[in-house]
C-alpha cells in the first residue's frame, strides 16, 4: 500500500441514545494516499458523514485511530494540535447553513485567517482576494457581499475559499454538490479537481451520488450501517463490482443513456430498506437485504480481504464464488 | 383529443418586492394513458405548474394572468370550487416530494387512507363505498405498493414509517381511487438510490396496470429515462424542448437542455463540462424575449425581442428556439 496521508484504523463511534446504542461507525478501516480523492458512498444512515465529523475533530471517536501525516489525531479537537486544524479542511454539504448571514464574505473569509495568525491585517485582505480568485469569483465585487445575496453555487464557492485559507493539505468534502443543481454541480466538480490539480490536494469525497463519483474520485469506498463493505480503485470498481450490496446500488442509479445502462449489474434488483442502526443484524449487517446469502451470513461478520490489488472487500459469498473461480452471484 | 392540455399559462406571484412574473406561457399536453416527464431546475416554475393544474396554489399572493387548462376539454381554472373538488376527487391525483408534509402526523394511516375513500364516491352507480369494501380497498391498496404487513402500517402514525414507506402510502393514497391522471411531483427526491429504485419500479408496475396517465415531475433526467415516454423540458417558466424522452436524451436541441444534458455525470465517466455560467434569472425583472438568452452562447438579436415559439427539428422533437427557425 503507498504511503499514506490520512489513515484511520479500527474506528468506531457509538452514540447512546433512549432506544439504544447506536452503532453510527462500527470498525472501520481505510486510508488516503497523498493527492488521491477516496470517495466515500453510502445511502443515510450509513454513518459516511459521522466518520468525516470524526476525522476533522467535531466528534472524538469512541475507539481506533485516526492518522494524519504520521501524527495521532484521534483524540479530542480541544488537544489537537493547531496545525493539524488548518492543514485539515471540511466543506459542508449546505453553504446556506455553513456560512454565517450576518456576516459578509470579507469576515467569512477572515476568520480562519485571523485564528491562524497567517499575515498582517493588510496581507489579509491580499490573501482573501487570492483565495477569491482561486474559486472564480470576482474579488472587487464579491468581497463585501452577504451569503444571501449570491447564488447557491456561489455560497459553496466562498466555503471552500474559506476552507483553502489556510494552504491545507487535505480537504473533507461533505456532500459539497447534493444541494445544488447538475448545471451548477459542473462548474463546483470541475473547480474542485483544478485546485486538486495546483495546490496538490488530497480528497476526502463523501456523497450518495456514484455517477458523480465515477468522474471524481481515483478510490471508491462503499459504506452500509457504519462497516465498509468495499473499497476499490474507480475504474475497476465500476468494471468489476464485487460485493451484493454496491451491485444493487449500482443497479439503483437511474441513467440517461444506453451505454451506462450496459454499466449497470442486471440481476441485483434492489429490495427492502436500511434497518435501523440501533438494532443491526447480526452477522454480516447486509445479509437481510442480500440477495447472494448462505448460511454464514446471519451468523459471523466477514472479514475485509484483498481480492486484487487494493480492491477489498468484505463478504462471505462473494469470496466464495471468487475462490472457486466463478463470478459471483 | 388531449386528456390534459394546458395552453400559454401565465402565473406570477404580488410579493412586497413587486410582480414575480414566474411561468410564460406554459404549455403541456398528456395524452390518454400517455406518462409524460417534465423537467427543470430548481426555480423553474415545475411546481406552481402543477399546483396552478390542481388548483391549489394560494391566490394571493399567486395570480393566473392568461391561459388555459384543459382537463377533457373543459377548463380547470374557470370551474366552480366545487365542480374542480370533484375533479380532485374522482379524476385528478397527485403524489409530493415530502410526505410527512403530505400525511397529517395526528391520525393514523388507516384513517388518512379510509377518509379519502369515504370521500372517493368510487362506489356502486357513483355512490359512496361500504364500510367493507373501503377497509378491503385499502389493504390491497397498501398491498400494491409492497408494503409489508399492511394491518399493521394501518394503525401506524407517518412519524413511526421510514421515508420509503411513508412515500409508498402516499403512493396508495393516490392510486387508492382508480384515478386517471396522476401528478407526481419530484416523488422519490428525498429517497436514497435503492429506495428509489424500488418506489419507481412499484409505480412503473402500478401505473401499468391501471392504465393511469402519468405528469412526473422531476429535476433528474434519469428518473424520468425510465419512467415516461414523452418528456417537456423547462426552463425559467416556459418549454424549451419536448420530445420523446429517449430521443430527447440522446440528442438534445435546445442550448439549454444541451448545456444540462453535458453536465449530468455519467457513470461511463467521461467527466463533466463546466455547466452553464450565469444562474437562472430573476422573475422580478425576467429577461425580454427568450428568458434563456442572456446565458446562451448562440445568442442572436431577435432572442432578446420576441419569445420563440416551438419549432419543428425533427418528428416529434420540438425546441423553442430561433436556432431553428429555417
Amino acid at each position: 500500500m503507498p504511503e499514506s496521508i490520512l489513515s484511520v484504523e479500527h474506528l468506531k463511534k457509538h452514540f447512546p441514545t433512549k432506544q439504544g446504542l447506536v452503532r453510527a461507525i462500527d470498525d472501520i478501516t481505510f486510508s488516503v494516499a497523498p493527492g488521491d480523492t477516496l470517495g466515500l458512498v453510502g445511502e443515510s444512515g450509513s454513518g459516511k458523514t459521522t466518520t468525516a465529523q470524526c476525522v476533522v475533530g467535531m466528534y472524538p471517536p469512541t475507539s481506533g485511530e485516526i492518522r494524519f501525516k504520521e501524527e495521532q489525531i484521534g483524540t479530542a479537537f480541544k488537544r489537537r494540535p493547531k496545525y493539524v486544524k488548518g492543514d485539515l479542511r471540511i466543506v459542508f454539504q449546505d453553504p446556506g447553513s455553513s456560512l454565517n448571514p450576518k456576516r459578509t464574505i470579507k469576515q467569512i473569509l477572515s476568520i480562519p485567517l485571523k485564528v491562524h495568525h497567517i499575515g498582517t491585517q493588510h496581507d489579509r485582505l491580499a490573501r482573501m482576494k487570492e483565495l477569491l480568485n482561486m474559486v472564480e469569483l470576482p474579488a472587487d465585487e464579491y468581497l463585501y457581499k452577504y451569503p444571501q445575496a449570491i447564488g447557491g453555487g456561489e455560497k459553496q464557492m466562498v466555503a471552500l475559499a474559506r476552507a483553502l485559507a489556510t494552504n491545507p493539505s487535505f480537504v473533507l468534502l461533505d456532500e459539497p454538490t447534493s444541494a445544488l443543481d447538475v448545471s451548477v454541480q459542473g462548474k463546483i466538480i470541475n473547480l474542485l479537481i483544478r485546485l486538486q490539480r495546483e495546490l496538490n490536494l488530497t480528497y476526502l469525497f463523501i456523497t450518495h451520488d456514484l455517477s458523480l463519483m465515477r468522474n471524481v474520485s481515483s478510490r471508491v469506498a462503499i459504506m452500509y450501517l457504519g462497516k465498509l463493505c468495499e473499497i476499490a480503485p474507480t475504474v475497476e470498481f465500476f468494471e468489476r463490482p464485487i460485493h451484493p450490496y454496491t451491485k444493487m446500488l449500482l443497479s439503483s442509479i437511474p441513467v440517461v443513456s444506453d451505454a451506462e445502462e450496459a454499466l449497470k449489474p442486471r440481476k441485483a434488483i434492489s429490495k427492502g430498506e436500511i434497518p435501523s442502526p440501533v438494532n443491526i443484524p447480526p452477522g454480516c449487517s447486509f445479509h437481510s437485504r442480500c440477495l447472494a446469502r448462505n448460511g454464514r451470513c446471519a451468523e459471523d461478520d466477514p472479514a475485509m480481504v484483498e481480492v486484487a490489488e487494493g480492491h477489498f472487500v468484505r463478504c462471505h459469498a462473494a469470496l466464495e464464488s471468487e475462490l472457486s473461480g466463478h463470478g459471483p452471484a | 383529443m388531449a386528456l390534459l392540455e394546458a395552453k400559454d399559462l401565465h402565473v406570477g406571484y404580488r410579493t412586497f418586492e413587486g410582480y414575480l412574473h414566474v411561468l410564460n406561457g406554459v404549455k403541456i399536453e398528456v395524452d390518454e394513458g400517455e406518462r409524460v416527464g417534465l423537467v427543470g431546475e430548481t426555480g423553474c416554475g415545475k411546481t406552481t405548474t402543477v399546483k396552478t393544474i390542481l388548483r391549489v396554489l394560494p391566490m394571493p399572493p399567486a395570480q393566473v394572468q392568461g391561459g388555459e387548462i384543459l382537463y377533457r376539454g373543459e377548463d380547470v381554472l374557470r370551474m366552480s370550487t366545487h365542480a374542480v373538488r370533484d375533479l380532485r376527487r374522482r379524476e385528478i391525483t397527485a403524489i409530493f416530494q415530502d410526505p410527512l408534509q403530505a400525511l397529517n402526523p395526528m391520525f393514523t394511516v388507516g384513517t388518512q387512507l379510509r377518509d379519502i375513500l369515504k370521500d372517493s364516491k368510487a362506489g356502486r352507480d357513483g355512490g359512496r363505498l361500504t364500510k367493507r369494501d373501503i377497509e378491503k380497498r385499502c389493504i390491497v391498496a397498501l398491498q400494491e405498493t409492497g408494503m409489508p404487513d399492511p394491518e399493521r402500517i394501518m394503525t401506524n402514525y407517518p412519524s413511526q414509517l421510514s421515508g420509503g414507506m411513508r412515500q409508498r402510502v402516499c403512493i396508495a393514497e393516490a392510486l387508492s381511487r382508480e384515478a386517471r391522471l396522476l401528478l407526481a411531483d419530484e416523488p422519490t427526491t428525498n429517497l436514497d438510490v435503492t429506495i428509489q429504485d424500488q418506489i419507481l419500479r412499484k409505480l412503473d408496475e402500478l401505473v401499468d396496470e391501471k392504465g393511469t396517465s402519468v405528469l412526473m415531475i422531476t429535476h433528474s433526467m434519469g428518473v424520468v429515462r425510465d419512467l415516461t415516454q414523452r418528456l417537456y423540458v423547462m426552463y425559467a417558466g416556459s418549454m424549451v424542448e419536448t420530445a420523446r424522452t429517449k430521443e430527447l436524451l440522446a440528442c438534445p436541441r435546445h442550448p439549454y437542455t444541451q448545456g444540462l444534458m453535458k453536465s449530468v455525470p455519467r457513470l461511463t465517466g467521461e467527466g463533466i463540462s463546466e455547466g452553464i455560467p450565469g444562474r437562472i434569472p430573476n422573475y422580478l425583472e425576467p429577461p425580454s424575449g427568450c428568458r434563456f438568452h442572456p446565458r446562451c452562447e448562440h445568442v442572436m438579436p431577435v432572442c432578446k425581442e420576441a419569445i420563440p415559439p416551438f419549432y419543428a427539428v425533427d418528428e416529434d422533437h420540438f425546441a423553442a428556439c430561433y436556432l431553428y427557425r429555417s
